[in-house]
């Protein structure tokens, strides 16, 4: 990684993303143009380029390389407010226009109500992780090209449509102080990190639409895909789920493959980020209101989900590499260890106020939930009635507390009788929630990495490590006779 | 040739000088960052031309480019924030293959590079199989130039006036009630121009101004501590300036929705009563389901797999198969698509290919006529048109947030023919013997928009009365079933706009489009607890 860092990256004259030494640059002529009352000025720079490759009926529909910048200025007082804009322009005349405006919003502001003074961060604390791949960034055109007619190949010599995505992608971000250059205190820095993505995934439907297969991985090294394995899994359960018969809604017994778990748990693993909420009184970990103490009392410490499921993240996993927040602290975490609660992330804000640590602790950007040894096979074969689910779609939460969610099977869902796979099954949409499915796991598989592309917006790594399991009475609430 | 960004240095010089200035006259003087180099330029055509000279040189059958600049300012009570990004685009086509190129960087040389790899993109994919792009016939659009008609161009304004506005109904609310509060409050507008050129000829320059509001108004019971809200439905995405707001009935929408609020409170809850139930659906609901089923079912590339690894395909599955004859809904159902009608959120005069759109009708008297589509999907349809005696040309609905996007085909405006009889949702409802009635709808749909679990605000209704708020409720339905189960459609005084985006692609791309719809009475809809568990 750091052999790259530093590197500036170009391809002819154009950056694909800019260096180190381009940010800085950028942010020491930004921190000319200030004026005013302000003292600190910051300047955040994202850069990023992605190759894609985008396939529909058997042919590539649109290839494309594209490459942006967005640079955010704030100007405030290290400790009260800032104003804020954005550009995505780095000519002196766009970034002192900038500059201005952030000033405008800082005036209409009240003067600097003085904010939590966070101490300086003794040191910025970066941990070894595996975020850039030379095989990601260095992934042609040529060879995107390769791959995806090789994928569609396979479809399309069984007669079946194959429909994808593939995306090579290269970002960096640097947060950049002008107090903090000059030796003054302010709140943060980011320093400069510069990361990879890939992508591929697609779907294989018959000529009629009676079946639909998926397969999808997302790694921060292209190496680490297996594309034509991809595209053989889509294939293969796109010709096993044709000509789906509908079953009654009901409960079931389900063996969820790993990217279903990952779709159902979402909520589960977002509101570990989140401390704070939950001593407000929000989402499933809150136990309840002390009057006496006039506090809400978490779940911390309390068993909440099945012995076996410990949810975890750690640098050293070189496949949950994930872009460093700074200040939520390096060492390995476990928010849920052995079926029992026992972290909830919070921000370096709430760690100094209230728990008088000097640091964070980092959200479930990335993370990894326990298994076991049971392969899906064998998952089948001692299942008298059920269904195999390939992914959940559109998943959403009615209920923050016991977070009953609803959503759709989608791309494959077969019932299981006797130990055998009998027939394709129509879709259901389930009414659920992920905690009772995580409170009645019969078997666990091996975990593996799942299709967990980049955070909207941040265009950050997610990356996660999900076993298959198998569950007692999911409930699958209608019929949706959708392909 | 260079961009020498003469005017953006102008513009910091003046803002410059502003920073020196008392804040009152800050404040009173039109912000200093205008958008420049004006679009209308002679060197912005000129860059345009440097990258379709590239990509054709290189030897690509089609190239378009578009170049956009964007300034957004968000504004809530107590602050705004600016946004400017400038981008480039340039696609080009050879041996039926797409390639796409883009960037920030406005310069010949960039221009050059993003030409030729565009070209290369293409031309990469070009080495496999056969593909056959016949794109539907355009007229050349000869140095056009189109702005969105504006009352109160919103960034001309003081920032303080949107703020004080925004402000004041803050205030206002809890005077209607001392109970009711304003929730989020928060606006924001889009200058984007556009410079598109084609190596067919065409060239225009395009301004498009975006604005959308949210407002949404709750009331508390003191009693029980319930918590109800409801979002003024007036401030919905639409092509229009500060006119948005300034000289709309904001407060009276206010008020309307605090005496909602306040007569819910009023009515009894009550479980959901599983079972089938005629059923009155507000101009509101109606145009999320019309926006989520035939809206988006129609877009001809979903239809044949497209979008399959994405947001999925269509229940129109065959559609060369079922346009002219599929039985889309009741008789009365017809729905009509444009890009021009004045503040419409999809209403432009040219889109991301360079095509006018115009106006076409999707489901004629309940049946299947037509498709959403651009100059390529439009050649998809030449046997239909052919056969029907229609003309082979794009409807126009190629859209890319920006130029750093390519485009992909989205929904235009649409607009659903409201009944004969003069019925609003209060008359529907007075005409409901027994029943239910449905507010602010959410429609969530399958992957072929084919089925929906609907949630929102259900009402029992007796003998023409609600008498019942419903804790919980939700509908499933099939979009075929659901059109063809109208009752009654509501008269022309019922008609009303939202706007709303949809999302597809990968990467995805949001598209604003404007739905118009009447309230509309439902034969027999599924009424279910969807937190129910089976």
């Amino acid at each position: 990684m750091s052999r790259h860092r530093d590197r500036p990256y170009r391809l002819g004259d154009a950056p694909r993303i800019l260096s180190r030494e381009e940010c800085d640059a950028i942010a020491e002529r930004v921190f000319r143009f200030a004026r005013g009352r302000a003292s600190d000025t910051r300047v955040g720079i994202w850069s990023w380029w992605q190759g894609e490759m985008r396939w529909g009926r058997n042919r590539v529909s649109l290839a494309s390389d594209r490459r942006d910048v967005i640079i955010k200025i704030w100007r405030g007082s290290p400790f009260g407010s800032y104003g804020s804009a954005l550009t995505n322009q780095v000519d002196d005349v766009s970034l002192e226009a900038a500059v201005r405006a952030a000033e405008r919003e800082l005036d209409l502001m009240d003067e600097d109500p003085p904010a939590a003074y966070l101490p300086p961060l003794p040191t910025l604390e970066q941990p070894k992780t595996s975020i850039w791949s030379d095989a990601t960034y260095g992934l042609t055109t040529e060879a995107r090209g390769e791959v995806a007619r090789a994928l569609v190949d396979s479809a399309e010599a069984k007669g079946m449509l194959s429909a994808g995505y593939a995306e090579v992608r290269a970002a960096a971000k640097a947060i950049i102080s002008s107090e903090i250059r000059a030796g003054r205190p302010s709140m943060f820095e980011t320093p400069y990190t510069a990361w990879t993505h890939a992508q591929c995934s697609m779907t294989v439907r018959d000529q009629q639409g009676t079946g639909s297969g998926w397969a999808g991985l997302s790694a921060y090294d292209w190496k680490k895909i297996d594309a034509p394995a991809l595209a053989e899994r889509a294939l293969d359960k796109c010709l096993r789920s044709r000509n789906p018969v509908g079953l009654e809604p009901g409960r079931y017994t389900v063996i969820l493959e790993p990217q279903a778990v990952a779709d159902l748990i979402e909520s589960v693993v977002g509101w570990l980020s989140d401390r704070e909420r939950a001593e407000q009184g929000h989402g499933p970990f809150v136990l309840g209101g002390d009057d006496v103490l006039g506090i809400v009392r978490t779940k911390l410490g309390l068993k909440v989900v099945d012995e076996r499921i410990t949810i975890s993240h750690d640098y050293a996993d070189p496949a949950l590499g994930i872009v460093h927040e700074v200040g939520a602290g390096t060492a390995p975490v476990t928010w849920i260890d052995h079926g029992v609660l026992t972290a909830l992330s919070y921000p370096r804000e709430y760690g100094l106020a209230m728990l008088g640590e000097s640091s964070g602790l980092r959200g479930t950007t990335g993370y990894r939930m326990s298994g076991g040894d049971t392969s899906i096979d064998e998952m089948i074969q001692t299942t008298k009635r059920g269904l195999l689910v390939t992914r959940f779609w559109n998943v959403g939460t009615f209920d923050e507390h016991s977070l009953l969610s609803t959503g759709l099977t989608r791309d494959g869902l077969w019932l299981i009788e006797n130990g055998k796979i009998t027939k394709p099954v129509k879709n259901f949409r389930f009414t659920e929630s992920p905690l009772f499915v995580l409170n009645s796991i019969e078997q666990l598989g091996t975990p593996v990495p799942v299709f967990r592309p980049t955070a909207s917006g941040s265009g950050e790594l997610t990356p996660a490590i999900v076993p298959p399991l198998k569950a007692r009475d999911f409930s699958f609430t209608s019929l949706v006779d959708a392909v | 040739m260079t961009i020498n960004r003469r005017d953006f240095i102008k513009a910091g010089a003046m803002a410059a000088s502003l920073a020196a200035l008392p804040r009152p006259l800050l404040a009173a003087t039109r912000p200093p960052r205008v958008s420049l180099p004006a679009i209308t330029d002679p060197d912005v055509r000129e860059l345009a031309m440097r990258a379709l000279d590239a990509a054709r040189s290189a030897g690509a059958t089609y190239a378009d480019v578009r170049l956009t600049h964007e300034f957004q300012r968000q504004f809530s009570a107590n602050g705004f924030g600016d946004a400017e990004t400038m981008e480039v685009g340039v696609r080009a086509l050879v041996q039926g293959y797409w390639g796409f190129a883009s960037g920030p960087v406005w310069t010949p040389d960039e221009m050059a590079r993003l030409g030729q790899e565009a070209y290369h993109q293409a031309k990469t994919n070009a080495l496999g199989k056969t593909r056959v792009v016949d794109l539907a016939p355009a007229p050349v659009v000869a140095n056009g130039h189109w702005a969105t008609p504006v009352e109160i161009d919103p960034l001309q304004l003081s920032p303080f006036e949107i703020m004080d506005h925004l402000t004041s109904l803050d205030i206002y609310t809890p005077r209607v009630n001392p109970n009711a509060y304003v929730g989020q409050n928060s606006c924001a507008f889009t200058w984007q121009e556009k410079a598109f050129a084609s190596t067919e000829g065409s060239y225009y320059t395009q301004r498009v101004c975006t604005g959308a509001g949210t407002l949404a108004v709750v009331l508390l019971d003191k009693k029980t501590g319930r918590r109800d809200a409801r979002l003024v439905d007036r401030l919905t995405v639409s092509s229009v300036g500060w006119e948005l707001y300034r000289g709309q009935p904001i407060r009276e929408e206010i008020r309307r929705l605090v005496e909602e609020l306040e007569e819910d409170m009023r009515l009894p809850l009550k479980p959901v009563d599983v079972g089938r139930y005629d059923t009155v659906i507000d101009a509101w609901s109606v145009s999320k389901l019309l926006s989520e089923t035939i809206g988006r079912a129609t877009e001809l590339d979903r239809a044949l797999g497209y979008e399959a690894n994405a947001g999925g395909t269509s229940y129109l599955s065959d559609p060369f198969g079922m346009v002219g004859t599929y039985q889309a809904g009741a008789s009365a159902l017809h729905v009509t698509a444009e890009r021009s009608a004045p503040g419409g959120a999809a209403t432009v005069k040219w889109d991301d290919e360079g095509v006018e759109p115009d106006a076409f009708t999707l489901v004629k008297d309940g049946v299947l006529v037509d498709f959403q589509t651009t100059r390529e999907s439009a050649g998809w349809m030449k046997d239909y048109y052919t056969k029907t005696g229609q003309p082979i040309r794009s409807h126009g609905c190629a859209v890319a947030d920006s130029a750093i996007d390519a485009p992909l085909q989205q929904p235009p405006n649409l607009t659903m023919r409201p009944g004969r009889e003069a019925l609003d949702f209060d008359a529907m409802v007075s005409g409901l013997d027994d029943g239910l009635a449905v507010r602010d709808l959410k429609a969530d749909m399958d992957f072929q928009h084919l089925n929906g679990l609907g949630t929102g605000r259900f009402y029992e209704v007796k003998k023409g009365k609600r008498v019942a708020l419903i804790n919980q409720a939700g509908i499933l339905f099939r979009a075929p079933e659901l059109w063809k189960g109208i009752r009654a459609l509501g008269g022309s005084g019922s008609a009303r706009r939202f706007g709303s985006y949809t999302s597809k692609g990968e990467p995805a791309q949001a598209a604003p489009h404007s739905v118009t719809a009447v309230p509309a009475v439902f034969k027999q809809l599924t009424l279910i607890d969807p937190q129910r568990k089976a």
